[in-house]
């Protein structure tokens, strides 16, 4: 009796083990819920639009290896602002920039660089996911395959802009050739952005206006053949480029074909409140909606550029405190003190603070007691909801307004020496809406009419670069010629890989 | 001669006419008097004896004809003695050589005189009564082959534990095994060290084999304390204690500081700062406002064990709490453990088992231990002097920024002490650097805790004798989480909470195993055999559950009053949760070890591991090993002296593996987050897309190691051991480094190897003069590490980051050990104009144009003529060379001595001290020997606030230092009271001690603590020092 029952002991753990060591689907584990396999998604048109949304996502990027808002940065470039913060270290890739030291190991390269191939990499994965989804309708693929290219477009517009020499990647990279991409002509990325902005166009599903409650931000055909104008602006194909802004502007001051028309207000255009306003065509959107703390970062929903050019230490009306960043140049002050767009431009913190004693503010690096108003954070617009208010500002950037491209289509006009008496009404029209009268359109004109209509955008970088005025411009803030129109590769892109830095660098 | 030959006639006389049985009394005892059970006493040249009881007696009959008694119990020395008819007082001496101890290897136990695997024991009795919180500090010096290093000295901190040095660039934790059951390294704190038996260290990989896929790294055996038949024993052990730091840093008063920033200013082109610099006095020492001289550490432990020989139960309850040095209102850890192990035998051939252990603890932690962001440490070191702690100027007080401003609504966020006086805000150092008190009132109440359940049983039938079948399921269960409170605060410009907010999160996850193994054990003739083979099923997260909730906008601003019952809208009641992926392992196991007369020896085990992390083309890795060992003093030719008793040795190769490399990294997974907004509504949509690329090829990381050593004996008193190994790991998970362009993460490949060669020797001398019982155990262990591939493409990876600097501190780099100081080197200080003006290249041009006087000469490594990135070199290493502990023992009369010291020598520590960034920051003393004028100083470049030559902001050897120490880690004096005065109370044993803790560090070394684990190894960034204490404690046994 006691034996048998022993062996039944014995022989069950061995049953068992066996039976432990045979069951083969003892390893297969799947995923937890909320993870899925890349293998095994993009197989609804819920999925698909999951990616449109991701490929949407480095549109916003505020931050990366460290602060690096697009517009705030250009702004740092360019002769409008300095760079300001606590002090010479407090960003200092934003430093570097402004006083053109850019090198190799420091300045804001490498997050421009990393967001952009991100989009590109998120538009080309979209392009390559649609086919054979069973839900996604003929319409709404072409309506996203137009998208995937404008979002395509838009980031390689940027790089070769920012970085000249750049890698040119239209479909995912197989493995072996990661590291054997080399670096594209400018003639070529150039030729691809033409190219996908020109499918997107003639995309029949691609629409002209989209409803601005739930989809306002989303590409629009207008907004492909703006962004397609400009481009031929920097290609300087002037007729071709002039071409496509006239669809997009339409009569000067009215209203055209995609809805486009001046704001009768110009401070009202820059507004939390006024969103997708008719000015708007192609706009970067920002949500307080995040509720965001710093454990957001890399992935803020608010802007937090908003927050990086308050005063610093303000006690005041109206603003916020914020960081400093961004400090007005009075090359800019002067040049707008007078215009009645000033106000709306130009914060003059020192006399809001100088007016009523009580108030303060830190003077920080750079301080010129003037800052960007346009997107300055204010206590009405400052979020309530939860998070860090200072990470949940929800301002957007109208990438590309109307006003800029009336002003770039007189531009082309002028230099294509074609149809002047447009180009006239359309610099007329621009500085009617703020109350001042014609001047002469000519290139000189319209430059100056850019730099005022425009101020703080984060355009008059890329202009003084495309119009050779960066040397004149900025020249004394330590621009040198040949270099520093564009950032050098960052240093990280050339290791193991057979990239080529920029000249200079 | 002629006596003898008359003593054996007498002998032989008695016995003739005798010719009956006689009974032999006595009691043996180890040198301090107490008894050991279980003690073997044979008549010599026969099978008769018995053992000792609980308390040392014994009682044997035995023939008339018998002479002499052999006496044996495990981890003495066997001694013979004359019978006698008055009782025998037998005093055994600990064993010389420890051969005859058992060791526990994987599955089982061995005779550690055939063992044939590099494996290193450490005895609890090694480190009794010593104030240890964590079991790395248990092995901390105590065994070759290992290095520990403190990641922080706050209470309850982890160690950086690493077997025969870093084996791989991912996880090189060890795997712990506590009662056969896994214990991942992050829970292994569930453990009171004063439960803990003995452990074994598996260093080779054939010891560790049997552990395949997660022995890589090497294995640690713990095996608790489990009950002895007998009487049961009721054991008392505590201590209570105070510590304080051992190290204060030097740096400048307001007076010194005020001066060397009017010197940058004026050097940078400003004006002077501070006009008055002896108005300034000395100005506030931060250093003090953090420290605390008086923290108090106790430990106590009860237990209760016993038995018979059916059944056994050991059982303990211990508390362990410990104050911070640092900031000790938001430092400290409190441990309640509680122990359960039992064993009963049902019958003779089955036997079930069970090993409980429970665990609560609460821990408040500073946060930012080893950070140059913030903290109180950080803090401390940068905040300017200047700068009050405490405004007792009410016209201060009432200004901005304590005054209520649109940062600091209602003055609410200006936090002030009981007095109701703010709290100091510099207005000179910013950024992160908050006033510590004002960080430790933000901060106070904050806590974590965990509950954790972890524990075995076992059943196990022996059906055929030497057969036995065994099947054991263990699990640990663990729950933690955290309470957090954050005040409306305004700490300075940039550290402001305008909202207020309570965190709360609560966690759970359960892991199992369950091993079943079959086991055969036979001799024939001197052939000794053991089989076992065996399976096993391992699940992590088999239950992951993580849930947290902030509130925010409470109407209330104290941790205290903080509650989730507060009514809060919506919209400030946050959630988040997620759960983790299960991660299984599925093994077979199987092994074969063979003796010929425990001279030749062999030991074969092969593994073979299926892991869930893999794909299916490389879901299953074997792990073979082999190691033979000969005893050559067993040998007839080996002459019998007393030189060498003992040599054994030994070799063996083997192949282990390593799958901690997270799930899923075969496939691309999808991940959330890629938002973006539609609308005016400002509503946001979540976007997926691949989280990285995929590599469906990922397989093992394997390391295969070779080691050679030898056991000896010499003059009876000393044993030694030596070892010799060459660990490589190939196929090393590597998240590839693609570059950005690729858009899109790298794939994890298996591209990098590593070797790690060394020699290990142990060394253990016993003896006792009269009453004086001497013992010495001491080890060095010599360790190379070098990183031999980093994939075709690739040369180096970019290690540690220090603050704002531009350039990374460290590397992995092919040729060099892991993580390697990257930097610049110095070549001392221009001294005049004339010296910039001839550092000129070949062309003539200046190397330094932008150089003044009194900055750094860079060496131009590359010779182009310039310095830029290409000019950085390898110029230090952060793991120690050399690692090693020795314990000196001494004990006589109830008196006993302990002095343990430990070791490590040839790294380097990066000081990373002061923010580069804060031009304003403090510095030590040794700013003060900064260069002012030609011939100054050769080594410390002068004082700038731009600093153009980026003398500071470069990583440079300028802030490399010797990291050798050598630390007197315990002093102890002990008297046990004698066993005359204490049985009349019935007591077993009562033993008083004082201890002494870090007492001593001698290094060169100008931070906190030399030793600096975690994760920056060696890269001191405001390490938070291991405290230097004292304690008085009590054992006692009943």
């Amino acid at each position: 009796m006691k034996k048998s029952y022993k062996n039944y002991i014995a022989l069950f753990i061995a049953a068992i083990t066996i039976l432990i060591a045979c069951k083969k689907t003892f390893l297969d584990v799947q995923p937890v819920g909320g993870t899925a396999l890349e293998v095994s998604y993009y197989k609804t048109a819920a999925e698909v639009f999951n990616g449109v949304v991701a490929a949407y996502d480095p549109l916003g990027s505020e931050t990366g290896s460290t602060y690096s808002d697009k517009v705030g940065l250009l702004n740092t470039a360019s002769d409008d602002c300095a760079a300001g913060g606590g002090s010479a270290t407090d960003q200092v890739s934003w430093v570097v920039w402004d006083n053109f030291t850019v090198s190799v190991g420091q300045g804001p390269q490498g997050d421009l660089w990393g967001r952009n191939y991100t989009g590109i990499y998120r538009a080309n994965l979209l392009l390559s996911k649609m086919d054979g989804v069973a839900d996604l309708t003929a319409a709404t693929k072409g309506r996203y395959t137009a998208e995937a290219k404008f979002l395509r477009a838009y980031y390689y517009f940027d790089l070769v802009r920012l970085f000249k020499n750049i890698p040119l990647i239209t479909a995912s990279i197989p493995t072996t050739d990661i590291y054997n991409i080399p670096q594209a002509k400018p003639e070529e990325v150039y030729a691809q952005i033409e190219k996908d902005l020109s499918d997107a166009i003639a995309e029949v599903n691609l629409p002209n206006t989209v409803p601005v409650a739930n989809e306002g931000g989303r590409v629009t055909k207008g907004a492909a053949k703006a962004l397609l104008g400009k481009v031929y602006l920097y290609e300087e194909k002037w007729a071709s480029a002039a071409q496509q802004f006239a669809d997009v502007n339409g009569t000067p001051g009215g209203t055209s074909t995609y809805g486009y028309k001046l704001l009768p207000n110009f401070g009202d255009i820059f507004k939390p409140t006024n969103k997708f306003n008719s000015e708007s065509i192609f706009e970067i959107v920002h949500t307080s909606q995040g509720r965001q703390d710093w454990g957001g970062w890399g992935a803020f929903e608010g802007n937090v550029m908003v927050q990086m050019i308050g005063p610093r230490n303000y006690t005041g009306p109206i603003y916020v405190t914020g960081w400093g960043f961004d400090p007005l140049t009075m090359s800019l002050v002067n040049a707008i003190k007078t215009d009645p767009r000033y106000p709306y431009t130009v914060a003059n913190i020192d006399s809001i603070v100088n007016a009523v004693p009580g108030r303060a503010y830190e003077k920080g690096y750079q301080n010129t007691g003037y800052f960007i108003e346009k997107y300055a954070p204010k206590s009405q617009y400052r979020s309530t909801l939860g998070g860090v208010a200072d990470l949940n500002y929800p301002y957007d950037y109208i990438e590309i307004r109307l006003a800029d491209t009336y002003l770039m289509e007189a531009e082309a006009l002028v230099h294509a020496g074609t149809n002047t008496s447009r180009a006239q009404a359309l610099l007329d029209a621009v500085r009617a809406r703020v109350g001042l009268g014609s001047v002469p359109v000519s290139l000189p004109t319209i430059y100056n009419e850019r730099r005022l209509e425009l101020a703080t955008e984060g355009h008059r970088f890329f202009d003084l670069v495309r119009t050779g005025q960066a040397v004149a411009a900025l020249g004394s803030t330590g621009f040198t010629a040949g270099k520093n129109e564009v950032l050098p590769i960052p240093l990280g892109e050339l290791s193991n890989t057979i990239l080529v830095q920029n000249p200079g660098y | 001669m002629k006596k003898i030959i008359m003593l054996c006639f007498t002998f032989f006389a008695i016995a003739n006419v005798m010719a009956q049985n006689k009974t032999v009394t006595g009691r043996v005892t180890d040198e301090k008097g107490e008894g050991i059970p279980q003690t073997s006493v044979v008549v010599k040249g026969s099978k008769t004896g018995t053992t000792t009881d609980e308390t040392g007696y014994f009682k044997i009959t035995v023939p008339e004809s018998t002479r002499t008694l052999v006496i044996s119990s495990i981890g003495y020395a066997e001694k013979q003695v004359a019978v006698s008819d008055v009782p025998l007082q037998i005093i055994l001496a600990t064993s010389i050589s420890n051969i005859e101890e058992v060791v526990v290897v994987g599955y089982g136990t061995q005779k550690k005189s055939v063992v044939t695997g590099a494996i290193s024991s450490v005895k609890a009795s090694d480190i009794d009564n010593q104030p240890i919180a964590r079991i790395e500090q248990f092995l901390q010096g105590r065994a070759s082959g290992l290095t520990v290093a403190a990641s922080s000295g706050q209470p309850g901190a982890s160690s950086t534990l690493r077997i025969r040095g870093t084996t791989s660039i991912n996880n090189s934790d060890p795997l712990y095994v506590v009662d056969g059951v896994p214990v991942d390294i992050g829970g292994i704190d569930y453990l009171n060290p004063n439960d803990i038996e003995s452990i074994e260290v598996l260093k080779d990989a054939a010891s560790a084999a049997i552990y395949g896929a997660r022995a890589a790294s090497g294995v640690i055996l713990v095996t608790t304390k489990k009950g002895r038949s007998g009487k049961s024993i009721v054991s008392y052990n505590g201590y209570y204690g105070t510590q304080a730091p051992a190290h204060k840093l030097d740096l400048l008063n307001a007076t010194e500081y005020a001066a060397l920033q009017n010197e940058a200013s004026l050097a940078s082109g400003g004006g002077i700062l501070y006009a008055n610099l002896a108005a300034l006095g000395k100005g506030t020492d931060w250093q003090s406002l953090i420290f605390n001289n008086s923290a108090k550490i106790q430990d106590h432990e009860i237990s209760i064990s016993g038995g018979n020989d059916r059944s056994t139960f050991y059982t303990s309850f211990g508390l362990f709490d410990q104050e911070g040095i640092v900031a000790p209102q938001i430092s400290q850890y409190k441990r309640f453990t509680f122990r359960m192990n039992a064993d009963q035998k049902i019958n003779n051939w089955l036997r079930i088992g069970t090993n409980l252990g429970y665990s609560h603890i609460k821990a408040f932690g500073v946060g930012n231990t080893n950070s140059e962001y913030g903290g109180p440490l950080s803090s401390a070191i940068n905040l300017d002097p200047i700068t009050q702690a405490i405004i007792t100027d009410s016209a201060v007080a009432a200004a901005s920024p304590y005054a209520p401003s649109a940062n600091n609504s209602n003055g609410l966020g200006t936090l002030k002490d009981a007095a109701g006086n703010p709290y100091g805000i510099s207005t000179i150092v910013q950024q992160e650097m908050a006033n510590p008190l004002a960080y430790i009132k933000n901060q106070l109440g904050n806590y974590g805790w965990s509950d954790n359940f972890v524990g075995n049983g076992f059943v196990e039938v022996e059906p055929l004798k030497g057969l036995k079948i065994k099947t054991n399921i263990g699990a640990k269960y663990a729950f933690w989480g955290n309470e957090s409170f954050a005040p409306l605060a305004y700490l300075n410009a940039s550290t402001i909470t305008l909202n207020n907010s309570f965190y709360r999160a609560s966690n759970r996850s359960l892991n199992y195993t369950w091993e079943n193994t079959a086991s055969y054990t036979r001799s024939i003739g001197a052939h000794h055999f053991n089989a076992l083979v065996g399976t096993g099923a391992y699940v992590d997260n088999y239950i992951s559950r993580n849930s947290g909730i902030t509130y925010q906008n409470l109407p209330i601003n104290t941790f205290a009053a903080a509650s989730m019952n507060f009514s809060i809208v919506p919209a400030y009641r946050i959630g988040s949760g997620s759960e983790s992926n299960p991660h299984k392992v599925s093994s077979l196991i199987g092994r074969l070890t063979y003796d010929y007369a425990e001279k030749y020896l062999f030991t074969g085990i092969i593994r073979r591991d299926g892991s869930s992390r893999f794909g299916s083309n490389n879901k299953y890795g074997y792990f073979p090993s082999g190691s033979v060992g000969w005893v050559a003093s067993k040998e007839n030719f080996w002459p019998q002296n007393k030189a060498i008793s003992f040599f054994k040795i030994r070799g063996s190769y083997g192949v282990t593996g390593n799958d901690n490399i997270g799930d899923f990294r075969y496939v691309s997974t999808i991940g959330g987050g890629r938002n973006y907004t539609y609308g005016s509504s400002d509503l946001y949509t979540i976007g997926y897309s691949p989280n990285a690329l995929a590599n469906p090829d990922l397989k093992w990381e394997q390391t295969s190691q070779t080691n050679v050593g030898f056991d000896a004996t010499l003059f009876r008193n000393f044993s030694l051991t030596f070892d010799w190994y060459n660990k490589k790991t190939t196929g090393m998970l590597l998240g590839v480094n693609v570059p950005l362009y690729v858009g899109v993460g790298g794939p994890v490949g298996n591209v990098a190897d590593m070797t790690n060669k060394g020699y290990e020797l142990e060394l253990g001398y016993n003896k006792t003069i009269r009453n004086i019982k001497f013992a010495l155990q001491g080890n060095i262990s010599h360790l190379q590490n070098r990183v031999t591939y980093l994939g075709a493409d690739k040369q180096f990876l970019t290690g540690a980051t220090l603050q704002s600097s531009q350039y990374e501190l460290s590397r992995i780099a092919v040729g060099h050990a892991i993580g390697s100081f990257y930097g610049f080197e110095t070549l001392g200080i221009f001294q005049t104009q004339a010296e910039v003006n001839s550092y000129t290249n070949k062309s003539g041009t200046l190397i330094q144009p932008n150089a003044q006087p009194g900055d750094f000469r860079w060496a131009d490594l590359n010779g182009d003529g310039v310095i830029d990135a290409n000019d950085r070199t390898f110029i230090g290493d952060p793991t120690p060379d050399w690692s090693y502990g020795f314990t000196v023992s001494i004990a006589s009369r109830g008196f006993d001595l302990v002095v343990f010291g430990q070791g490590a020598a040839g790294n380097q520590i990066f000081n990373g001290l002061r923010r580069l960034d804060i031009p304003t920051a403090n510095w030590t003393t040794k700013a003060l020997n900064r260069w002012a004028g030609a011939g100054t100083s050769n080594d410390f470049p002068r004082m700038t606030t731009t600093d153009p030559n980026h003398n500071f902001s470069n990583p440079s050897s300028f802030y490399l230092e010797d990291g050798d120490y050598f630390r007197i880690k315990v002093l102890q004096i002990g008297y046990t009271l004698p066993s005359s005065l204490i049985s009349k109370v019935n007591f077993q044993k009562v033993r008083v001690y004082v201890s002494g803790n870090n007492l001593v560090t001698f290094t060169k070394y100008t931070g906190f603590d030399p030793e600096i684990g975690g994760g920056s190894y060696g890269i001191d960034r405001g390490f938070y020092p291991q405290a230097r204490s004292f304690t008085a404690g009590l054992n006692l046994t009943f």
